[in-house]
């Protein structure tokens, strides 16, 4: 039933060379076998592909970086002693992408951020589910980590950081 | 002949026949038992899964535990699991000429699962907050919500449950939608939540409904078509689940689509498929990329008099209702487009090049890949293809080079996938939501605490 030709009556694009001219239907012997098909077909693939391994790769870089901020609460817990819930992780002050963190809690039972806070950066390889302090800092009750409020600084972590 | 044609297919076929119904009740049980685990710990109250609402489903509060991404994620594995299995096997026994989901059954199991999210609370965003709250900016008041955020009205019981990144935000949904949901603002928090989901869920029955008569019309299984659709998780959960107003939108584009199938397409129904997809554009301008597909396809006076019809029309209403703001939805849309969202493709792409995110060039990149794709398949129409596997590929097109991505935006072309010609475009629509799924997975691969 399918045809090459234009299936208008008075049709107005009969001056078109064959090639641009609209068709009612794609003939049944084009649909799988002509190289417009294969071509889509490779390109979908191929496309396929790239998403596939984007998305598998996205899947263990988030694992990465949730077994890395599980390292750094555990370690603020082991080196505070407190096993807070609320504990607040900064992945931008040392860098977005440098897997440096900073890591914020109370250091007496309360409110979050309502009591002096403290504050350490942590950095460097995971051992037995903690990770490295490489200094830290304190802040007022109800005060956000801002240079201003930082105090009794201390360690390397902390240079360029606090206002002193 | 036949005796001997079975003989020769051997002993699978007749084991296939056996196990077949009773694997497939065990994977609708499981679907089910999945969707109920979701809806009963999403009921409990809100979590990192579940907006704060009003408790609209606290008669279901004492049964689960509060959702976390643990049981949500192994419920959605489940869920798609099941999917994955129950159409495998709706297809090949298909192919057999057997039917072991029969339609009663599909049908069956499509409204227990619609029920089930029915009746429990809004699932996995706040959207739903948004279309409140812009509703009674305008009924409650007298603001225009294409000109004010939810803000304005922080004085409204509704400005508690919008979310926090659309405070701010004027309504980026067309003015049809807008004046829809009007009649819902004086109902009070609740009623308009339940209305919301009232109007969610007629419009997933009619596009369940309208596949079905498409893919009948087109000479497919129906049963299998609203089986793929209609019990798809994603589908069920998010769309269903968050009383997204995309399923309206879904449901004017069946519309749309069905006036242009079977043996009773016309000029006149053709015009009003035409006029259709605008109204669809009026709740959610995405629709409107199946316009020049149906136009192209269809070479006639009467579709684009139609359009033509329906835009004149649209507008005026929309100026008169809302002034110019109403009328210019391009610029609402040009700001959505610029925000990234984690699981968008654009996204995983650069972090694969070792990218942060995504940057103003790569937009205009992806701008232009979709471009090449929708003038190609618009190609393709002009000489024959099928102008709703057209429409298909573009919506899907749209989704993965979007830079906010969200599991709703998949669905698009879902329906219209099940009905074309071209079986590629449902198995692409298909990967590319198992792609989605697979990125939520990380918070499993995370050590118990």
């Amino acid at each position: 039933m399918s045809s090459a030709a234009p299936t208008r009556r008075a049709d107005p694009f009969s001056s078109l060379p064959e090639p641009l001219r609209p068709l009612a239907q794609e003939p049944e012997d084009r649909r799988r076998t002509s190289t417009t098909w294969l071509v889509e077909t490779t390109l979908l693939v191929l496309v396929a592909v790239l998403l596939a391994t984007a998305t598998i790769h996205d899947v263990a870089r988030q694992t990465g970086i949730n077994d890395r901020l599980i390292a750094d609460l555990a370690t603020w817990r082991a080196y505070t002693g407190h096993h807070y819930k609320n504990v607040d992780i900064d992945q931008q002050l040392l860098g977005p992408s440098s897997e440096h963190e900073v890591v914020c809690g109370n250091t007496s039972p309360g409110p979050p951020k309502r009591r002096t806070q403290l504050c350490l950066a942590i950095w460097g390889p995971e051992h037995g589910g903690r990770r490295t302090v490489h200094g830290g800092w304190y802040i007022p009750p109800g005060s956000e980590d801002q240079r201003a409020d930082r105090y009794g600084c201390f360690g390397a972590g902390a240079e360029g950081i606090c206002r002193r | 002949m036949n005796a001997v044609a079975h003989g020769e297919r051997g002993l699978p076929g007749i084991r296939s026949t056996r196990w077949a119904p009773a694997l497939a009740s065990l994977l609708a049980l499981a679907l089910l038992a999945a969707t109920v685990e979701i809806v009963l710990d999403g009921a409990v109250g809100h979590s990192s899964l579940i907006p704060k609402s009003p408790a609209i489903a606290g008669w279901l509060s004492g049964v689960g535990e509060r959702l976390g991404f643990r049981v949500f994620l192994i419920a959605l594995l489940v869920s798609c699991g099941a999917y994955a299995g129950l159409l495998a096997i709706a297809a090949r026994t298909r192919g057999r000429g057997e039917a072991v989901i029969s339609r009663r059954a599909a049908i069956a199991l499509i409204a227990a699962l619609h029920v089930i999210v029915f009746a429990g609370p809004i699932l996995l965003s706040t959207d739903v907050f948004s279309y409140i709250a812009y509703a009674r900016m305008g009924v409650e008041h007298g603001l225009n919500p294409y000109t004010h955020g939810p803000a304005s009205i922080s004085h409204d019981p509704v400005f508690y449950y919008v979310g926090h990144v659309w405070r701010h935000t004027a309504t980026a949904y067309g003015p049809l939608y807008t004046l829809i949901s009007y009649p819902l603002a004086p109902l009070g928090l609740e009623g308009a939540l339940w209305g919301m989901k009232v109007i969610a869920l007629a419009a997933s029955a009619g596009t369940l409904a309208l596949t079905w008569r498409c893919a009948r019309d087109r000479g497919l299984d129906p049963t299998l078509a609203v089986l793929i659709v209609g019990t798809n998780p994603l589908y069920v959960i998010y769309g269903l689940g968050g009383a997204h107003n995309d399923l309206l939108m879904m449901l004017l584009m069946m519309v749309a689509v069905s006036l242009t199938l079977g043996s009773l397409a016309s000029s006149r129904r053709e015009a009003g498929a035409a006029a259709t997809i605008v109204a669809g554009a009026l709740v959610k301008a995405t629709v409107a990329v199946l316009l020049p597909y149906m136009l192209l396809a269809r070479r006639r006076v009467a579709p684009i008099l139609g359009a033509i019809g329906a835009i004149l029309a649209g507008a005026l209403i929309a100026y008169l209702a809302f002034g110019s703001h109403g009328v210019n939805i391009v610029s609402a849309l040009n700001r959505d487009a610029a925000f990234v969202s984690s699981d968008s493709f654009a996204n995983e792409i650069a972090h694969l090049f070792g990218e942060p995110g995504v940057f103003p060039v790569d937009h205009d990149l992806l701008k232009a890949g979709l471009v090449i794709v929708a003038l190609h398949v618009a190609w393709r129409t002009w000489r024959g293809y099928d102008w709703v596997a057209a429409s298909g590929w573009t919506l899907l097109a749209i989704s993965v080079t979007s830079t906010w991505l969200l599991a709703w935006y998949i669905l698009w072309p879902l329906p219209l996938a099940v009905i074309s010609r071209d079986r590629r475009l449902l198995a692409a629509t298909l990967a590319v939501q198992g792609l989605y799924v697979l990125h939520q997975i990380s918070p499993l691969l995370a050590p118990v605490q």
